[in-house]
C-alpha cells in the first residue's frame, strides 16, 4: 500500500494547484469593464495597410453569439458570407445562456455580435455594460423600437396573442384585455383549462407589460387571480400547445409565430388579440448589438446592416412568419400590415420595461 | 510476510503510483474548479436575497419533490433491472444479444426528447390512446423508461462476474434455489446494486428537462429556471451548492453502506462459467417480457417522431454528416479519457483505506450534480483566466464532457475492480511480473467488462449532453444533440428527426460494439 501513500501526495499537490488558480482567478475582475475599444476598427480591418488614411474595407472573421435558432440563423449567415466575404463563426444556445457566457468571458470575450431573441436579454446586455453604442445610420434603419440606450438594433418583431381551441370557445366572446381575462375564465368555468409559460422569457415581458402599463399593484392582482384559476404551467410553447391540441387546455396566451406554425401542421388552434395597446399584445423585438470586445467592428457593423437589408427582412417573413421592421418587403397575408401591427401593442420604451420588478413578482407568487 | 513483499517492491511502487496519481489528481483538480466557481459566485450575494430565495418554504417542497422522485425511482429501475439481467446473463433466453442491445437503447433516447415526443402521441387526437402523462407518476414512469438501463447494465457486469462456485456450495448445502439466490449472489451483488441506484437517484435530482416537461417541479428544475429564466447566477449558484449538499449527504449514505465490503474470491483456481437456467415453457414469458420496456421506451416515441415529422412540413435540414461526425468525435474522446480516468480513481478508492482516494471517487458524481450550465459557466470562467489558449477548443469540451460523465462511467468500473482480487496481482508481483505487466495480464481482463459498459455509458450520456456542448464547443461546431435541440425548440420535428434517429442509431451501434468485445473475451 505503499502506492497510496504516493498517491495521496500526488492528489494533494494536484488539489492544492487547482484550488490556487481558482483562488487566483477569484482576484481578476470578472466583470466586463466599462472601457473603449481597445482597437480602432481602421486598424483591425486593414491589416498592414500603411497608407496614412485607409479606407476601411470589410472582410476577415466575424464571431456571433446567437441566442436565435440554429436553423433559423444558418441560412442567412451563409447568404451573408456569400454577399459580402466575411467568414461567419457561430456559437448558439439561449439568450440567457450567450448572456451567462458573454458575462463569464468579460473582456476576454472572442465575441463581435450578441444576436437576440428578446428584447429583454438586449435590455439586460445593455445594461450589464456589454454593447458598444451603435451610430445613427444604422439605428435609422428599422421602421420603430429604435431603444433608448442606442447600444442595439432591432431587426424583426412577433406579438403577444391570445390562443384558444375554436371548438370550445368562439372570438366574439374572449376578452378585450389580459387584465379581463381571470374573470372571464371564472364565469365560463375555465378552472384549470388555461395554459402558462411563466418561466418563458416573452411571458416575463409580457408581465413587465401589464406592470409598465396598468402599474404593480393591478399586476399583482391579476398574476393572484390567475393562480385561482389552477392554470397550467407549460416549460415551452410547443409544449402549450400540444396539450392545447391534446384537450387538456381551452386558453393560452402566447407568440402569434407559433400558432401559425401549428396551425400549417393542420393542428385545430385559432388566435385573436385583445384590443389595441393592450400589454396582452406586447411587440417582442428580435436584435442585434455589438459588444464592446468586438475585434472586427466593420465586419459587425456590415453584419447588422444586412439583418435589415430587404432581403434577409424578406427571409424572416417568409421562412419564420415573423414581422419585418422596414416597409420595403412584401408582407405575409397570414399577418397584419405592418403599421397597424406595430400600433397593437402598448406604446411602452421596451428598455423601460421593468423587467426585474415582474421576476420579482413571479417569485413572490412563487411561480419561479 | 506481506510488508517484507511491499519493502521489497517499493523503488518500483513509486513509479507504478505515478500512471495512477496524474489521472486521479487532474480529475480531483478538475471537479473542483466548478466547486469553486459556484462558491465564488454565491458570496456575491446579498444575504437579504439571499435568505428569502434559499428558506423559503417552496424550496422544501421541491426538495420533497425531489427527494420523493429519487428514491421512487430507484425502487421502480430496480424492480425492472435486476430480473431483466437475470434473464440474459443466467437463463437460456433466445437471442440473447439482441435483447442486450434493445434492453439498454432507452439510454439513447435524450429525456427531454422521449418526453416531449410521448407528450405529443398522446391524450385526445394524438397517436396513441393513452393518457398524457404528467405530474409525479408522468415523471416517473417517463424517467423509469429512460434510467432503467443504467441498473441494468451495472447488475449485468456485476452477474457475469460472479462465481458460480459459491451458489453452488450454498445448494449443495441444502439451500433451495431462491435462498441461494438471496443469502449468496444478492449479497455479491451489493456493489452493482448501489452503483446502478445512485446513478439512477442522481438522474432523478439533476434532471430537469424531463420533469419540466411533465410539470412536476424538483429542485433541479428550479435552479435550471433561475439561470434562464431570472438571468440570474448569483442566487442560481446558492441553489447549485445546496444541490451539491444534498448529493453529498446521498455519497455518504452510500460510502456507509459500501464500506468493508470486500467480495473478490480468495480461494484457488479460477471461477467458471455458469450453465445457463432452462426457461422451458417460460420462454414466450420470458421473451415478452424483456421486449416490454425497449418496445414502450424506444419504439414507441421513435414511431411517435416520424409521425410528428410527417405532420409538419419538412424543409432542409443542414449538417446532418458534420454533426455526426463531430458528436462521434467529442462524445468518443470524452468517453474513453473518463474511463481512464475513472479506473485509477476506482482502484485506490477501492484498494487504499484513505479518506482522500475515497474523496476523489465521491467528488466523481458530485460533478454530475453541479448543473451542467452551471458547470459550463465554470470552465468559461475558469479557462480564460488560467490557460486562455484552450479556450473555445476541442480539448477543453473533451476534458469537461469526460468529467460530467465520469460518474456515468464510474458505477460499472467501481463493481468490477471490486471484483478484482487484490491477492492475484500480489501473487502476479511477487512472481517477478512488473506492475505494468501485472496490470495488463492480471487486472485488466478482471475489470475489461466493467471499464467497457462504463465507457459505454459515458459515451451514450456525453452524446446527448446539450449545456455544456453549447457553451464549451469551439465555433461553428455543431453536435446531433445541439441540432436536434435547435430544431425542436422551433416545433420543427421533420427536420429534427433525422438528427434524433441518428443518435439512437449511433448509441445502439456503440452497445453492439461493447457486447462484441465482451463475447470475444469471456469465450
Amino acid at each position: 500500500m505503499i502506492v497510496t501513500r504516493q498517491l495521496r501526495r500526488f492528489g494533494l499537490v494536484a488539489v492544492g494547484l487547482a484550488l490556487f488558480a481558482a483562488v487566483a482567478a477569484c482576484g481578476d475582475d470578472g466583470e466586463p469593464t466599462p472601457t473603449p475599444q481597445p482597437t480602432s476598427p481602421a486598424a483591425t480591418a486593414t491589416q498592414g495597410a500603411a497608407t496614412p488614411e485607409p479606407t476601411p474595407t470589410v472582410g476577415g472573421t466575424l464571431v456571433v453569439y446567437a441566442g436565435r435558432g440554429q436553423n433559423l440563423v444558418e441560412p442567412l449567415v451563409q447568404q451573408f458570407e456569400k454577399d459580402t466575404g466575411i467568414d461567419v463563426e457561430l456559437k448558439f444556445g439561449s439568450d440567457a445562456q450567450m448572456l451567462a457566457t458573454l458575462q463569464e468571458e468579460g473582456d476576454r470575450s472572442p465575441a463581435d455580435v450578441f444576436w437576440a431573441n428578446t428584447a429583454g436579454a438586449l435590455g439586460r446586455a445593455s445594461s450589464l455594460g456589454l454593447l458598444a453604442p451603435l451610430d445613427d445610420e444604422l439605428l435609422s434603419l428599422p421602421a420603430a423600437f429604435v431603444p433608448d440606450s442606442r447600444s442595439w438594433l432591432p431587426v424583426t418583431m412577433r406579438l403577444r396573442v391570445l390562443a384558444y381551441h375554436p371548438d370550445r370557445l368562439k372570438p366574439e366572446q374572449l376578452p378585450k384585455s389580459i387584465l379581463d381575462l381571470p374573470r372571464f375564465a371564472r364565469e365560463n368555468g375555465l378552472q384549470g383549462r388555461i395554459g402558462w409559460t411563466p418561466t418563458y422569457s416573452s411571458f416575463q415581458d409580457m408581465l413587465a407589460g401589464i406592470i409598465a402599463v396598468h402599474g404593480e399593484e393591478a399586476a399583482r392582482q391579476w398574476l393572484e387571480e390567475m393562480k385561482a384559476l389552477q392554470p397550467k404551467a407549460y416549460p415551452s410553447n410547443p409544449a402549450m400547445l400540444e396539450a392545447m391540441r391534446a384537450g387538456e387546455i381551452d386558453l393560452a396566451s402566447t407568440n402569434h409565430y407559433y400558432v401559425v406554425r401549428f396551425q400549417r401542421a393542420g393542428y385545430s388552434i385559432a388566435m385573436t388579440q385583445f384590443e389595441q395597446g393592450d400589454p396582452g399584445n406586447l411587440a417582442l423585438v428580435t436584435g442585434a448589438g455589438i459588444l464592446k470586445t468586438a475585434k472586427n467592428v466593420p465586419a459587425a457593423r456590415a453584419f447588422l446592416q444586412y439583418l435589415l437589408s430587404e432581403k434577409a427582412q424578406q427571409y424572416f417573413v417568409g421562412n419564420i412568419g415573423e414581422y419585418p421592421l422596414i416597409e420595403e418587403v412584401v408582407p405575409d397575408p397570414r399577418l397584419l400590415p405592418l403599421e397597424q401591427a406595430v400600433r397593437q401593442g402598448p406604446s411602452i420604451q421596451l428598455e423601460q420595461l421593468p423587467l426585474e420588478r415582474a421576476l420579482q413578482l413571479l417569485r413572490e407568487a412563487g411561480l419561479n | 510476510m506481506r510488508s517484507m513483499a511491499l519493502a521489497h517492491i517499493r523503488p518500483r511502487a513509486a513509479v507504478a503510483a505515478l500512471p495512477l496519481a496524474i489521472p486521479v489528481a487532474l480529475a480531483a483538480g478538475g471537479l473542483l474548479v466548478p466547486l469553486a466557481y459556484l462558491a465564488l459566485r454565491a458570496f456575491e450575494a446579498d444575504l437579504a436575497t439571499v435568505e428569502e430565495l434559499v428558506l423559503r418554504r417552496r424550496n422544501a417542497e421541491l426538495l420533497r419533490n425531489t427527494l420523493l422522485l429519487a428514491a421512487a425511482l430507484v425502487v421502480t429501475t430496480t424492480a425492472i433491472a435486476l430480473p431483466l439481467a437475470m434473464l440474459t446473463v443466467r437463463t437460456d433466453l433466445p437471442a440473447r444479444r439482441l435483447f442486450d442491445v434493445l434492453l439498454t437503447l432507452p439510454l439513447a433516447i435524450p429525456g427531454y426528447v422521449g418526453a416531449f415526443v410521448i407528450l405529443a402521441a398522446t391524450g385526445p387526437g394524438g397517436l396513441y390512446p393513452l393518457p398524457r402523462p404528467s405530474g409525479f407518476w408522468g415523471a416517473l414512469i417517463v424517467l423509469t423508461l429512460i434510467t432503467y438501463p443504467y441498473q441494468y447494465l451495472s447488475l449485468r457486469a456485476a452477474l457475469l462476474g460472479v462465481d458460480p462456485a459459491l451458489e453452488e456450495s450454498a445448494r449443495s448445502l441444502g439451500r433451495g434455489r431462491l435462498a441461494a439466490f438471496l443469502s449468496v449472489t444478492l449479497p455479491q451483488l451489493r456493489p452493482a446494486l448501489l452503483g446502478g441506484g445512485l446513478l439512477v437517484a442522481l438522474h432523478a435530482i439533476a434532471d430537469f428537462g424531463t420533469v419540466s416537461l411533465l410539470r412536476y417541479e424538483t429542485y433541479s428544475f428550479a435552479i435550471y429556471l433561475q439561470y434562464s429564466a431570472a438571468f440570474d447566477r448569483t442566487y442560481a449558484a446558492w441553489l447549485a451548492l445546496l444541490l451539491v449538499a444534498l448529493t453529498a449527504l446521498l455519497l455518504a449514505g452510500d460510502w456507509l453502506l459500501l464500506r468493508r465490503l470486500r467480495l473478490a474470491r480468495t480461494g484457488t483456481g479460477a471461477p467458471r462459467r455458469r450453465r445457463p437456467t432452462r426457461l422451458g415453457r417460460w420462454e414466450p414469458v420470458a421473451v415478452a417480457a424483456a421486449a416490454l420496456p425497449p418496445l414502450v421506451a424506444v419504439v414507441l416515441p421513435l414511431v411517435a417522431l416520424l409521425d410528428l415529422a410527417s405532420r409538419f412540413p419538412a424543409g432542409h435540414a443542414a449538417g446532418l454528416r458534420e454533426a455526426f461526425g463531430n458528436s462521434v468525435t467529442a462524445a468518443g474522446a470524452a468517453a474513453a479519457m473518463s474511463v481512464a480516468v475513472a479506473l485509477p480513481i476506482a482502484f485506490t478508492a477501492a484498494r487504499a483505506r484513505l479518506p482522500g482516494a475515497q474523496a476523489v471517487e465521491r467528488l466523481a458524481y458530485v460533478g454530475y450534480a453541479v448543473p451542467p450550465l452551471a458547470f459550463a459557466l465554470a470552465w468559461v470562467f475558469f479557462t480564460l483566466r488560467a490557460a486562455p489558449a484552450l479556450y473555445g477548443s476541442l480539448p477543453l469540451l473533451v476534458f469537461a464532457l469526460s468529467l460530467h460523465v465520469l460518474s456515468e462511467a464510474m458505477g460499472p468500473v467501481r463493481a468490477a475492480v471490486r471484483q478484482a482480487s487484490p491477492r492475484l496481482e500480489e501473487s502476479a508481483r511477487t512472481l517477478g511480473a512488473g506492475p505494468v505487466k501485472t496490470f495488463v495480464r492480471v487486472t485488466l481482463p478482471i475489470v475489461w467488462r466493467g471499464a467497457a459498459a462504463g465507457g459505454a455509458l459515458a459515451f451514450i450520456g456525453a452524446v446527448k449532453e446539450l449545456p455544456i456542448t453549447l457553451i464549451l464547443a469551439p465555433l461553428d461546431f455543431s453536435t446531433l444533440a445541439t441540432r436536434m435541440f435547435s430544431y425542436t425548440q422551433d416545433a420543427m420535428f421533420a427536420e429534427a428527426a433525422p438528427f434524433a434517429l441518428a443518435i439512437v442509431g449511433l448509441s445502439a451501434c456503440f452497445v453492439g460494439v461493447l457486447l462484441w468485445t465482451e463475447r470475444t473475451f469471456s469465450s
